[in-house]
């Protein structure tokens, strides 16, 4: 119990340190990347205006104050629970983030369903066939789903399914057979990492003492295989999950756009072209909240997986 | 027997993936079919279409965003037609009482999608809201008191302000009711349709408005949807999801235009492509040295290569349907007569080929950017036609244009740019902002005093003829000054099921959808 405390305890602190770190970081490069949103809130709408009415307007927005005055503003909100308003659409950003965070992690939940469906028995081929052709496939299948841009995979899986075949909706959320294709193509993009980390693990503790020990007690081989030595060689896979949640949630982005996927992707693809601070900035303290989060679970899922660390050894 | 089994597993897995995706697949066919069972056996009652749109909407407010009116759920006092002319629209007259002052009279029978009625007050009450939640608006608008009276509102602007009546088209000066709440989701407001339900930048779903004052219209619903990639608006045009996809890439349009239920519509836009001279750098505030690139570019080439067919060569910077359009011919490419301009203006070939003055080589520097695809392309297209005659030019890439533009004044020589030059159907507002000295569209810091005096004349004028003769007269100064080479007006090209009637694309890009429009 006081490890799981002392796990929850650190993790806290570190969120709280990454959040500080990361807001300032990106607000920095933000304010040194060209670009303001006061143009483009103007250019969204075409109108008649001069410079000098840029100027009242950066003005009023406190955009002509120095950086560290505007930091100071912004984090002064956030620990009052405020993430501001968006420049461009006036709206709370924090309702902005929050209706499109079920739809993007919904559509993680597709993904990491897929990937498992992908990466579990092609690495369990690869290991068992070391050497031989199944593995040989197997290679070349995370070859391709590495190779493979997420963009081109989707189309192609739109071409197929919804044009040719005509049996999956082309994009959009709604009903079951919606999450098939985006889960899917995020599926393989995440998939390779995963199959030939499994079949490494999986041929090394194949050749483990204990499953020598589990061997020669005449246990029957499938059950070795699925009982033992499967869920030992997990475990690599599940830190690898804790460290991919990042670029997940970057490579979901791509995807979402591509199938119209009403989760944070627009939202923040649009947030960054235009400059709409309030909404860059809430997004990248909420994804790092998430992230925070999910590698707590992960530490908590270890001690499920595997009972050795629960007496504080950690992993070989 | 490991082996045996792991091979098992795997089939199964395999198996069950493909098994739990084909039921997913019929439960999806199945649900289609029993989607357009239901289509079927309401069809008498039912009629629906599905338009996809390139730019999403983050809110539907019509004082923030375009697709209020795009959707048509809300309207504007006036519109412009396919003339590209100014018609009534809420407002059924209006009158310009002194250089200050215009009052307009609203349709009687107007009402609200609540049923409330739409009279000069609740004309005021949404102009004050756009004036307070729009910025540029406001700053547009110029308003300087409104007075509600009946059916009438009339607006005083705090200076002489003749362009009013076409700033007045924009979409964000749709008549909303305020009181309500959830404006960004649910706006209530008199177009033909109202809205069912909202999902940000993925779609919105509206329905028929039986008390529209200009009869409800033809289709009980329409769904808007957005998707940012081109090639995906064109596949779900060809699987049927879409009945009309805007937007289409140029090169997926084959398969559009082979097939027998499917139309390419292609109209010329508002919008002018085009390259502009940075009038700070010293070898470009010759005329002749502008005279000599605009040479360079091959109109009809450009057209045809870099845009297949879809876009028409620009003779200035309004679309060539405008009366106030020049009514010269494009410019034709002539690279011999450039060279002849080049020496005239004491450019010389060195040992290598390249024009030089006073030992300096013609090297400029042309920005260009991602966001239209074929922009870069006409970077490239005349950084080479520029390499054979003898001027080097570098090409750079930037992200963001508009603030490169105006933060590294000093960097670029000329830039591809593209601006939608009359969104309302009139120039001002492109003469106002891309060439006085102060305007927010001018970076390359053109200034021309005899069309600024142009320009502010134009300001004051308020007779539409005169107006006419005025933009004329600007564009005849601009295409002899050339600050700027316009290159082509790019064409809107849509995707259209057949099943669409009573349906074109309009050049403004305003009103998607209308009470007219219709499906067999």
């Amino acid at each position: 119990m006081q490890r799981v405390l002392s796990i929850i305890g650190s993790r806290c602190l570190q969120l709280v340190i990454m959040v500080l770190v990361l807001s300032f970081v990106t607000f920095l490069l933000m304010k040194v990347t060209p670009g303001d949103p006061i143009r483009a809130l103007l250019k969204v709408d075409d109108v008649v205006v001069t410079t000098a009415e840029e100027e009242r307007l950066m003005k009023e927005y406190g955009f002509d104050q120095p950086i560290f005055v505007q930091y100071k503003e912004w984090i002064l909100n956030v620990v009052q629970l405020d993430l501001g308003e968006s420049i461009i659409a006036k709206r709370p950003v924090f309702d902005m983030i929050m209706s499109r965070l079920p739809a993007t992690i919904a559509l993680s939940i597709g993904g990491l369903v897929a990937l498992f469906l992908i990466s579990v028995p092609i690495g369990i081929l690869g290991a068992v066939y070391e050497g031989r052709w199944p593995d040989y496939l197997s290679r070349w299948i995370a070859l391709v789903g590495a190779s493979i841009p997420s963009f081109w995979l989707g189309l192609l899986l739109i071409y197929f399914f919804s044009l040719k075949l005509n049996i999956l909706p082309v994009m959009g959320k709604g009903t079951f057979a919606h999450y098939i294709l985006p889960s899917i193509t995020l599926g393989v993009a995440m998939a390779p990492m995963y199959i030939r980390l499994l079949r490494e693990r999986l041929i090394s503790t194949l050749q483990s003492s204990y499953i020598e020990a589990a061997k020669t007690r005449g246990l029957r081989k499938e059950r070795i295989l699925f009982f033992h030595a499967l869920r030992g060689s997990l475990i690599p896979l599940v830190t690898m999950f804790g460290l991919s949640i990042g670029s997940l949630l970057g490579g979901i982005t791509v995807i979402e756009i591509l199938f119209s996927w009403p989760g944070m992707g627009e939202l923040i693809v649009q947030a960054v072209m235009q400059r709409d601070y309030p909404v860059i900035q809430g997004y990248i303290l909420i994804v790092g909240f998430l992230v925070v989060i999910t590698n707590l679970v992960v530490d908590l899922t270890y001690l499920v997986i595997n009972p050795q660390i629960k007496q504080g050894k950690e992993l070989g | 027997m490991l082996k045996k089994y792991a091979v098992f597993f795997f089939i199964f897995a395999v198996l069950l993936a493909f098994v739990t995706g084909c039921t997913n697949s019929e439960e999806s066919s199945n649900s289609q079919v029993r989607e357009e069972g239901t289509d079927n056996s309401a069809k008498t009652e039912k009629k629906s279409i599905t338009l996809l749109y390139s730019f999403a909407s983050k809110t539907i407010d019509p004082h923030q965003d375009f697709m209020g009116v795009r959707a048509g759920i809300a309207e504007t006092l006036v519109k412009i037609d396919q003339n590209l002319e100014i018609q009534p629209w809420l407002a059924e007259s209006w009158q310009q009482i002194d250089e200050k002052t215009w009052t307009f009279t609203i349709r009687d029978g107007v009402t609200f999608h609540d049923g409330t009625i739409v009279d000069g007050e609740a004309v005021e009450a949404s102009f004050e809201r756009v004036l307070e939640v729009n910025d540029a608006i406001a700053a547009n608008l110029k308003i300087e008191t409104m007075e509600a009276s009946g059916q009438d509102i009339t607006f005083m602007t705090t200076e002489e302000y003749p362009s009013f009546l076409s700033e007045l088209v924009h979409t964000n000066t749709s008549v909303i009711k305020i009181d309500v709440e959830n404006i960004s989701e649910k706006p209530i407001a008199t177009g033909a349709f109202q809205v069912v339900d909202f999902t940000a930048e993925a779609e919105i779903k509206v329905e028929k408005y039986d008390d529209y004052w200009d009869g409800p219209a033809n289709l009980d619903e329409v769904t808007i949807k957005f998707n940012s990639d081109g090639n995906v608006r064109a596949l779900a045009l060809q699987s049927g999801e879409a009945d009309i996809a805007y937007h289409l890439p140029p090169e997926a349009l084959a398969p559009i235009e082979s097939s027998d239920n499917l139309r390419v519509e292609s109209v010329s836009s508002l919008r002018a492509h085009f390259i502009l001279y940075n009038a700070n750098k010293p070898a470009l505030q010759d005329v002749r040295v502008r005279r000599a690139l605009d040479l360079l570019i091959n109109r009809p080439v450009a057209v045809s290569e870099i845009m297949n067919g879809h876009a028409t060569s620009a003779n200035g910077p309004f679309n060539r349907d405008f009366a106030f359009a020049s009514d010269e011919e494009p410019k034709q490419y002539d690279p011999v007569q450039a060279e002849v301009l080049l020496k005239e203006a004491g450019y010389e070939r060195n040992a290598e080929g390249m024009f030089e003055k006073g030992g300096t080589v013609l090297e400029l520097t042309l920005a260009t950017y991602q966001g239209r695809p074929e922009l870069p392309l006409m970077a490239q297209y005349l950084q080479a036609e520029a390499s054979s005659l003898g001027i080097k030019i570098n090409i750079v890439t930037v992200e963001n244009i508009d603030s490169y533009l105006w933060e590294q004044q000093d960097e670029w020589d000329l830039v591809t740019y593209s601006v939608l030059t009359a969104p309302r159907g009139d120039g001002g507002y492109f003469l106002n902002v891309a060439y006085l000295p102060e305007g927010s569209l001018n970076p390359g810091q053109i200034d021309i005093p005899e069309l600024n005096e142009i320009t502010k004349q134009l300001n004051v004028t308020a007779d539409l003829e005169n107006r006419v003769v005025l933009q004329k007269n600007a564009v005849d100064i601009i295409q002899e000054e050339l600050p700027q080479s316009f290159i082509l007006h790019p064409h809107i090209i849509v995707g259209v099921n057949e099943r669409v009637k009573n349906w074109t694309p309009g050049a403004e890009e305003y009103y998607l959808i209308t009470n007219q429009m219709d499906v067999e």
